[in-house]
């Protein structure tokens, strides 16, 4: 399976993503990364027709021009290092216009932001959230500016955790992190046993589940160190969102990976999906695998 | 009408200030949104001058004066870069390109930093290819 990061779309609007995030994603020039397409969105809403003011164009060219600005200065520094760049400034809703960018540049990898204050909705809304995912068979790179914790973050691909819940795309998530291999110190692999579905099972069958949970991880542990990545696995019991952040600061990992189930229709899965809440929700960047389908943005 | 002029920009606003400076001193204007769909059309149209824009979507007028450059029939086209980026950074980034073991190709004979003025457009346009 080719999952290889060669072009990635960074999806901005400065405030959330800036260039300090971009210089944290150059470490994945190591897995082949060659290509950066900048894409800024103007929400069709600030600029549209309105009653007695009509297309607001004074407000899109000042938009447009402060991103070129922007966008031209982050360029010269990329290129400079043998990168190759793109843009595109667009009117339109977020999730279309990054769909439409995914499919004319095949990009590989999407990336967008989240404030450290604020929760994703404010920058991109929870259906834009959702939209966006359905739209794309690529991976999303929720990216969030580095938390106050007790240990260094790193570089995003430093110490992933794999949370896995056996589904598809979680497994299709391990493929991905292989193919970082030379950006990987180490993996954890995490899988959270529902404290409901064990409720009023007996301790053997607790401890039962927790082992045949153990087993399968460490199967998973074995493809990545058969790469040389070193990795573990770690059994936690609860509820799977609150876990999820726990294990990410117990294991001081530097992103979350996160698949979701194909058995039906993706998107329904997701909403509301632990997934979804750990983008939106958790201080660590989270990559968001979609399950394989057909190879296009849109 | 005379030369014909291929004009790589995304951006439709100056693709129109370009192609109105050119039909206004005479020449045939063509046009492409970026750098791959101009490689196209130089080997399909031969243009007697390619004005270039270098950020640009799919492919940038970086990779694609590398590759009229090192191309052993495209390599005498002739080229005027109208860009954002500076000439210091475009030519830093050829050099960093060699670096990295591609062939080295020539300086860029003609170079405007945007926004340029029609009359220098003008000037520069007829510098290059008369």
């Amino acid at each position: 399976m080719d999952m290889q990061i060669k072009k990635l779309l960074f999806v901005t609007k400065f405030e959330e993503l800036g260039y300090d995030a971009l210089k944290t994603l150059l470490s994945l020039r190591k897995a082949f990364l060659e290509h950066i397409v900048f894409l800024y969105v103007i929400e069709r809403d600030q600029v549209a027709m309105q009653r007695g003011v009509g297309f607001k164009r004074d407000e899109a060219i000042r938009q447009k021009e402060a991103a070129n600005i922007r966008f031209i200065d982050w360029a010269e520094r990329l290129f400079v290092q043998g990168m190759e760049v793109g843009v595109y400034i667009q009117i339109g809703s977020l999730a279309a216009e990054v769909a439409k960018a995914v499919q004319k540049e095949e990009a590989d990898l999407v990336v967008i932001g989240r404030s450290q204050k604020s929760t994703l909705e404010q920058f991109y809304s929870g259906s834009t959230v959702t939209e966006l995912i359905r739209r794309l068979s690529v991976p999303v790179l929720v990216y969030k500016p580095a938390p106050e914790l007790p240990f260094a973050m790193g570089k995003p691909f430093d110490r992933p955790l794999l949370a896995t819940d056996w589904s598809p795309a979680s497994l299709r998530a391990v493929d991905f992190l292989k193919s970082m291999k030379p950006l990987i110190q180490e993996v954890r692999v995490v899988h959270v046993v529902d404290q409901e579905s064990i409720e009023g099972s007996s301790v053997m069958q607790a401890q039962k589940a927790r082992k045949e949970a153990k087993q399968r991880l460490e199967e998973i542990c074995a493809r990545f160190e058969s790469e040389g990545i070193p990795a573990r696995s770690h059994v936690y019991v609860g509820d799977p969102k609150e876990e999820i952040e726990k294990a990410l600061r117990e294991c001081q990992a530097t992103l979350s990976v996160l698949g979701s189930s194909a058995k039906t229709n993706w998107v329904e899965r997701f909403i509301g999906s632990t997934p979804r809440h750990i983008a939106e929700k958790s201080f660590f960047p989270t990559l968001l695998i979609p399950p394989e389908r057909r190879h296009n943005g849109g | 009408m005379g030369n014909r002029v291929l004009v790589v920009d995304d951006d439709p606003d100056v693709r129109l200030f370009t192609t109105t400076v050119l039909e206004e001193n005479g020449y045939e204007p063509l046009e492409a949104e970026n750098g791959e769909d101009g490689l196209q059309m130089i080997r399909a149209e031969q243009p007697d001058l390619v004005i270039l824009d270098v950020l640009m979507p799919r492919q940038s007028g970086i990779r694609l004066y590398r590759e009229l450059k090192t191309h052993a029939e495209l390599k005498n086209v002739k080229v005027l870069i109208v860009s954002g980026i500076t000439q210091k950074a475009f030519l830093r980034s050829q050099q960093a390109l060699t670096e990295f073991g591609a062939a080295p190709v020539p300086e860029p004979e003609f170079y405007l930093e945007k926004p340029v003025e029609a009359d220098v457009l003008a000037d520069h346009i007829k510098k290059a290819i008369g």
